[in-house]
């Protein structure tokens, strides 16, 4: 009685301890399915516990259409769980409906039922053969990607379009930069710079489906030699802009000589005579006077010399100044321009020269100035400034005596000398001086007669000396004594 | 004096005569007909390409609406029944494979790209007017599903002119303008189609506007290999 309980008992706890290890197997699940080609597609699943046997999983579909239930022709070419569908079990534009069915000594499950239609699964292979090629331009390098379509695709019917996109990313940087190509299977990138690694994959869209994977990547690494090129460059800019920088230092230093080197001066219209600085700051009177002048005077004798001024004495009797061929009225001051470089002294300068040629001056020229004395100074070297002191002559009796007045006329220093060469004996001699303001003049030869002319202006020629000719006092209002050789008469 | 009247008007009528019909001739585009001179003939891959895209583009808005109409209504895939749906146009008997379409005909080719445009006429103008009056729908759409409308319309009128062409060309025989006739009976006549629900009317769309899309690239890619296959 115990012997039995206890093997009742026993068998009790092998059933159960076996009883629990073996069950029907669980649900599998069909995860997915796929086309890469639009013409095949295949199918898998998850199968579920076992259930400690050994189970076995069976695909079957219903397919649109069709009537009938059918199972999967291909367990093995796409491994394990999955089912593979060639062309001749392949249609599109029709609904599959699937089901895996897990068995085993106990029992089945069957999963939930998958629809699905090829033409919404599609999903192609990544591209093949990416190749990268490096362009070496002059800028910038260039990157040409190739590849090729995934090789179960037939695209040469039309029966399915392929679409292309790439990223490219730049060393060791997660940023990936896409492109899209198109229908194109190549790519050329150009913002790749020198010296970087570049990573490029590839991906392809098939119709209206999904996009594949990336391509496997493929690296390229654009050479360097580019940067070193470009210090010396880099230097020579450098180098041209300091030259540039210090020519254009130096100019700004010598503008005016640039200035003009580069645009000369024009020389402005000048009227030989005038001077258009005493035109803007002289009277009217000089003015007039210098364009009256202008006109007798032939430019030959306007030399310029380079401070020059003669001496003219000028009296105010115009009777004299007609019968003298030798004096002229000459402004105060000329400048005359005879070249370009203007000196700016206006009244230096005297550009006449003394000679004796200097034609005779009209009539009805007038002196301008009441002092009657027009000045030249000539300052040559050996010159004697004398001093010189006027008197007066109060009267004159007979031919040889003059009573002179007891003021003296003061005169400034003037260079005073004329030189007449050739005429002789302009002067009298003074042979007594009487007190302060008789003086006796030496008898002159009595054969002189023709000098007289019994006016105030002429003293009775006395002809003492034949020898000497004949001179003719003049006595003008200024008082000065002077003779002037009379024409001779004899 | 009435004589001269009478040339001096017929002149003045003969001028304007004249006149308007240089007017009609200048600005009025010619009409092509077959092999008229003057006026601007696509060449066939030409029209082949537009049609080709037109396709497309529908096929792409059908796509759209009908991922718009999952989100809405969610139909569960295991509450559908076993054997599906059936489309209106299942009577059409198109190739389901590669191998089929290649072996098919060119004419049977045309011929069924035809007929399934025509087949969808009807079914879209209704489409749209139901999804106009439903309040769960935005404008979008309804605008998407008269668009949809539009381009069944203009692609039938676009495989028409291909057809046409490839006739004038000697590429395929004449017997593809009888589907022009209104006397052939087409699945569109039929009352199925007003059975079917929106969403079962999308999917079904959305199916045979990319069987157009598929048909018309064999096609081309059959007839003018060169360009772009």
């Amino acid at each position: 009685m115990r012997r039995d309980l206890r093997g009742a008992l026993l068998l009790l706890l092998t059933a159960a301890v076996q009883s629990s290890s073996m069950s029907a197997p669980g649900k599998p699940v069909l995860l997915s399915c796929r086309s890469p080609e639009k013409e095949t597609f295949t199918c898998w699943w998850e199968p579920g516990s076992d259930g400690g046997l050994p189970t076995t999983h069976h695909l079957y579909y219903e397919r649109e259409r069709l009537e009938g239930t059918y199972e999967c022709p291909d367990y093995l070419s796409a491994g394990r769980n999955s089912c593979f569908f060639d062309k001749n079990h392949t249609s599109i534009w029709v609904d599959y409906y699937l089901t895996v069915t897990a068995s085993n000594a106990l029992g089945n499950a069957t999963s939930d039922p998958f629809k699905m239609d090829v033409m919404e699964i599609v999903k192609p292979d990544a591209p093949g053969n990416v190749t990268l090629r490096v362009e070496e331009r002059e800028a910038s390098p260039c990157l040409h990607v190739r590849w090729m379509p995934p090789s179960n695709t037939d695209t040469k019917s039309g029966w399915v379009t392929i679409k292309y996109e790439l990223r490219v990313k730049k060393d060791n940087s997660n940023n990936w930069k896409e492109y899209t190509s198109g229908t194109q299977t190549h790519f050329s990138l150009y913002s790749v710079s020198p010296g970087g690694v570049y990573t490029v994959q590839v991906r392809c869209l098939l119709d209206h489906g999904s996009w594949s994977e990336w391509s496997n990547t493929t690296f390229v690494k654009i050479s360097n030699y580019l940067q070193n090129e470009r210090p010396l460059s880099m230097l020579i800019s450098i180098l041209s802009a300091i030259l540039f920088i210090m020519a254009g230092l130096i100019l700004i230093a010598k503008r005016k000589s640039v200035k003009q080197w580069v645009l000369p001066p024009v020389p402005g219209p000048k009227i030989r005579g005038i001077n258009s600085q005493l035109l803007q700051s002289g009277g009217s009177d000089d003015v007039g006077n210098v364009l009256i002048i202008k006109q007798s005077f032939p430019p030959i004798y306007f030399v310029w010399q380079d401070q020059m001024e003669d001496y003219l004495i000028v009296t105010e009797n115009e009777d004299w100044l007609s019968s003298n061929s030798q004096k002229s009225l000459i402004p105060a001051c000329f400048h005359f321009n005879s070249e370009i470089h203007s000196k700016e002294s206006p009244c230096h300068q005297n550009d006449w020269e003394k000679d004796e040629e200097i034609s005779q001056v009209d009539n009805n020229n007038k002196p301008f100035t009441n002092t009657g004395y027009v000045d030249f100074q000539r300052h040559v070297e050996n010159v004697d400034v004398k001093h010189v002191d006027y008197s007066r002559v109060k009267e004159v009796k007979r031919d040889n005596i003059l009573f002179l007045e007891k003021e003296k006329v003061q005169s400034s220093g003037y260079i005073h000398f004329q030189r007449q060469e050739g005429i002789p004996e302009d002067y009298s001699g003074v042979k007594e001086v009487e007190s302060d303001h008789l003086v006796v003049l030496q008898k002159q030869n009595a054969a002189d007669l023709s000098c007289k002319d019994e006016g105030n202006h002429y003293t009775e020629c006395a002809l003492h000396k034949p020898r000497k000719p004949h001179v003719c006092t003049e006595l003008s209002d200024s008082g000065y004594v002077d003779t002037i050789p009379a024409p001779p008469l004899m | 004096m009435p004589g001269t009247i009478r040339s001096v008007s017929l002149v003045w009528v003969v001028l304007l005569v004249c006149l308007s019909s240089r007017r009609t001739s200048v600005g009025a585009a010619p009409i092509c007909t077959n092999g008229q001179v003057g006026c601007h003939v696509l060449s066939l891959d030409n029209l082949f390409d537009r049609v080709i895209q037109h396709s497309a583009r529908m096929h792409g808005i059908s796509s759209d609406l009908h991922s718009e109409f999952e989100q809405y209504f969610l139909p569960s895939k295991n509450q559908i029944g076993r054997v599906g749906r059936i489309c209106h146009t299942s009577t059409i008997i198109t190739p389901n494979g590669k191998e089929n379409a290649q072996r098919m005909a060119r004419e049977q080719l045309t011929e069924v790209i035809l007929k399934l445009l025509i087949a969808w006429r009807d079914p879209l103008w209704h489409f749209h007017q139901s999804i106009s009056h439903h309040h769960d729908f935005n404008n979008f759409s309804s605008n998407k599903a008269l668009e949809m409308n539009a381009m069944v319309h203009e692609l039938r009128q676009g495989v028409e002119k291909v057809a046409e062409k490839m006739q004038v060309l000697g590429i395929i025989s004449n017997s593809v303008t009888s589907l022009a006739s209104p006397d052939v009976l087409l699945p569109s006549d039929s009352a199925d189609w007003r059975l079917m629900k929106d969403y079962d009317l999308l999917y079904c769309f959305r199916r045979d506007s990319n069987k157009v899309q598929n048909f018309l690239k064999i096609l081309k890619c059959r007839i003018v290999p060169d360009h772009g296959c």
